[in-house]
């Protein structure tokens, strides 16, 4: 049993800053990287198979797939293959990320009204063009949420890739978990925990933020 | 400890054939809000009569008609169905032997359509072979071929089945009393015609006392016993049978509310036999002849249509017997006038001219 | 044929692992765990908490669902959710060894950190299901005479029982991800093997854990799923 010593987490708190700010640092670091790889790849993948049904399903289903596979077995998996620390978790933050981000395209792309489709063709767009430059502009609001999703489901998740090394404030909560039993277990966990809530809450703030800054004015309620 | 409530809703649940409704000085006040919703409303409608409530959006005729069945709790006065204090029987009993029909429909999703019409008979407690053929007997009624909707599930009927169903739950068992509420106001005009003439047909044979709120006037002329017309707070501007009420606005906001051609309204609630027709060969023979059923406004636009002076009317059989003529159908709409003080209801009979 | 696609998937992926098993040739460590009766055992602990951890859920957040839609308080309701969400934003690892610093580690301290950690997505599906009934649904219900305890019986719930179901089963495939990391708290379960394989060097190990886990959570969500199609009120 370990009681909670506020005066001591203070205390914790302030002698190790520099690390925790590092740590916290490292973490958005890793779940930015894995947010634009997955970014570039759930449009791109998105862009390619919104019109094709087959396609598509398989897509979204395989994605789906990775979502349910539970977050330890897959970063396991992946250290025969790539070791420990950053590639593991990058890949697995990446996989993760990308069911909201394609199926979220997916959706944003085919919800353009028939009718702007047929007008932007009717000025002679070419298909490449009314997806680039209509279609895509339209979809933001709705894909920008899938990031959205994923940035909350890939912040959890890093924490546990600190097992198999991974950068980041989960690296608090597996030392706590090392020294139990010991003075400093509870601040080490607690500091990850809520270091991480933290995280989590500041960046869906920056969400909001980027959504409004980056929508087009017409499309914004 | 329920038994007298039992009685006095059984009482009132015996006469399925309409009971009386009376309102007395009833107010609904919403905490937090300066003025009432509906102030000191009374009316009495009597066993058998539809009553229309018309009025604009926000007017508080729809807050009074849900007071009847306690969806709405009244802040003070009382209801009383036959003589009974809806007030002091349980809401819930209460509910069960008041038919209600709202804009919305409200079938369950989850229910077929024979489970929707059950609702009621298995709360009251029926017996499943009384339910079922109950269930049969009503789909007839509103139209439905039984065997081939009772299975079928809300979302693959139309909206124009939707509201029958809704009609036919509502009357499921046998209530005195039914509350409509723009039961026809989702419906496309060409459905809503046809719904409303079906409505006054199963109306007539049923004679429940009906309060039906709608914000559509001509919708309240062509199905009313009696209109009320509403104004804020839901007071009674006028309250009085479509002829009277289009011959005799009783102040502006009537008239406003009736807006332009309220001549031609009444035409529809008159039938051609109330004209003094012509002679035969005041109308050539045509194609187009008026039926002797038809309302002196069905009469109008057949004049308008073939451009003709005179028409002929033939009775059932086709066969003529007597002429209507433009001037005719006016000499009617002159001597319905019990009250010649309608400025503009003259102006307007005159550009029947 | 679609529906069958995630049974023959496991099926195959399973078939895949035991012939590759089979052609290794396993040093005593690996021979220790790499056997059916461990295996079985790690497997029967692993569903175990993942099935009690649902059962609870189930019970415990969809009488809180109700209750909460029918609270009067909205501050009451902001509260719950509030809290619900910050439990959301909070990674079910520190969760589990929080409460294993706090209290003690063990197969109850899992399941608690489990049941907290999957509350939230059956707690909003049952409230989103019960607000997405029609308003003239409810009000047709009450206007023929059902009683508030029947309207909820006989008409919010089997409206709204497709998205609860479906927080069900989001909450399923959590609980089976989150029971993995059970093992940090001595709690059992597959993720014993992926931890063992990851200490010990023994690749054939950590792999037949972390496989068998993912067909779990497959399978289990693939069997929510047909529940879900079977459980739906038709008509809706």
């Amino acid at each position: 049993m370990n009681q909670l010593d506020f005066d001591g987490l203070l205390t914790f708190w302030q002698q190790r800053s520099g690390d925790i700010l590092d740590m916290a640092f490292q973490h958005i670091a890793v779940v930015a990287v894995a947010l634009m790889i997955a970014v570039v790849i759930g449009v791109g993948v998105g862009m390619l198979v919104w019109d094709r049904p087959v396609p598509r399903s398989a897509v979204i289903a395989s994605a789906g797939v990775a979502l349910t596979i539970p977050s330890l077995a897959l970063l396991a998996i992946l250290v025969p293959a790539f070791g420990l620390g950053w590639v593991p978790t990058l890949i697995a933050l990446v996989l993760y990320s990308l069911l909201p981000i394609v199926r979220n395209t997916v959706v944003g792309l085919r919800a353009v009204p028939p009718a702007v489709m047929e007008s932007a063709k009717g000025m002679g767009m070419n298909p490449l063009g009314v997806l680039v430059g209509v279609q895509l502009p339209m979809a933001w609001p709705i894909i920008l949420t899938g990031v959205r999703v994923a940035a909350q489901l890939t912040i959890g998740t890093a924490a546990i890739a600190a097992y198999v090394a991974g950068p980041g404030l989960g690296q608090y909560i597996f030392k706590g978990l090392a020294s139990l039993g010991s003075k400093n277990a509870l601040n080490l966990a607690l500091t990850g925990t809520i270091g991480i809530v933290i995280l989590a809450l500041i960046v869906d703030a920056i969400f909001v933020f980027i959504a409004r800054y980056t929508t087009s004015r017409g499309l914004r309620a | 400890m329920h038994k007298p409530e039992d009685t006095a809703i059984l009482q009132i649940a015996r006469n399925t054939s309409g009971a009386q409704i009376v309102l007395d000085q009833v107010t609904k006040t919403y905490p937090h809000q300066p003025t009432s919703a509906v102030e000191n409303f009374s009316m009495t409608a009597e066993p058998g009569e539809l009553i229309m409530f018309v009025g604009p959006s926000g007017c508080g005729k729809t807050t009074t008609m849900k007071m009847i069945n306690r969806i709405i709790e009244p802040t003070s006065g009382s209801i009383r169905i036959d003589g009974r204090d809806v007030l002091s029987l349980d809401p819930n009993e209460l509910r069960r032997h008041i038919g209600y029909v709202i804009q919305q429909i409200g079938l369950f999703p989850h229910m077929t359509i024979a489970e929707n019409i059950a609702v009621v008979p298995k709360l009251l407690g029926w017996t499943k072979s009384r339910i079922n053929a109950r269930v049969d007997e009503l789909l007839e009624t509103v139209k439905l071929d039984p065997t081939k909707f009772s299975h079928r599930y809300p979302k693959q009927l139309s909206g124009g089945q939707q509201q029958r169903v809704g009609v036919a739950r509502a009357l499921a068992a046998d209530p005195p009393v039914m509350l409509m509420d723009e039961p026809f106001g989702a419906t496309d005009p060409i459905t809503r015609e046809s719904l409303q003439a079906e409505f006054l047909r199963l109306q007539e044979s049923l004679g429940k006392t009906i309060i039906f709120v709608t914000h559509d006037f001509d919708e309240a002329v062509r199905l009313g016993d009696r209109i009320a017309v509403l104004s804020e707070r839901s007071q009674i501007e006028q309250f009085d049978t479509p002829a009277n009420i289009l011959a005799a606005p009783a102040n502006d906001y009537v008239s406003s509310f009736i807006g332009h051609g309220a001549a031609i309204k009444r035409l529809v609630l008159i039938p051609v036999t109330e004209a003094k027709l012509g002679p035969i060969g005041d109308a050539e023979a045509g194609p187009i002849t008026v039926s002797i059923a038809d309302s002196l406004r069905d009469a109008l636009d057949a004049l308008v249509l073939s451009g003709a002076p005179a028409l002929m009317v033939v009775n059932a059989a086709k066969k003529p017997i007597g002429s209507i003529t433009v001037e005719r159908i006016s000499a009617v709409l002159g001597a319905d006038i019990p009250d010649v003080q309608g400025a503009g209801l003259v102006s307007a009979s005159g550009a029947g001219r | 044929m679609k529906r069958f696609t995630t049974p023959i998937v496991v099926v195959l992926v399973l078939g895949v692992l035991l012939i590759w098993l089979s052609s290794l040739t396993l040093d005593s460590i690996e021979q220790r765990t790499l056997n059916v009766g461990y295996i079985v055992e790690r497997t029967r602990e692993h569903l175990g908490l993942t099935i009690a951890t649902s059962a609870l859920v189930a019970v415990l957040a969809i009488p809180t669902g109700i209750a909460l839609t029918r609270t009067r308080s909205r501050l009451v309701r902001a509260t719950v959710l509030g809290i619900a969400n910050i439990g959301q934003a909070t990674p079910a690892v520190g969760v589990i060894i929080l409460l294993a610093i706090l209290w003690q580690t063990g197969y109850s301290t899992a399941l608690v950190a489990l049941v907290i950690y999957s509350f939230l997505p059956v707690l909003s599906n049952t409230m989103t299901g019960l607000q997405q009934v029609d308003e003239g649904v409810r009000e047709s219900a009450k206007g023929m005479g059902m009683t508030p305890n029947q309207v909820l019986l006989r008409i919010e719930l089997p409206i709204a029982a497709p998205v609860i179901l479906a927080g069900l089963r989001t909450s399923i495939v959590f609980s089976v991800g989150a029971a993995t990391i059970a093992t940090f708290i001595n709690a059992g379960g597959l993720g014993d093997m992926i931890v063992n394989g990851l200490t010990l060097q023994r690749f054939p190990v950590l792999i037949t854990g972390a496989v068998l886990v993912a067909c779990i959570a497959l399978s289990l969500d693939w069997i929510a799923g047909v529940a879900e199609d079977l459980l739906r009120p038709r008509g809706i």
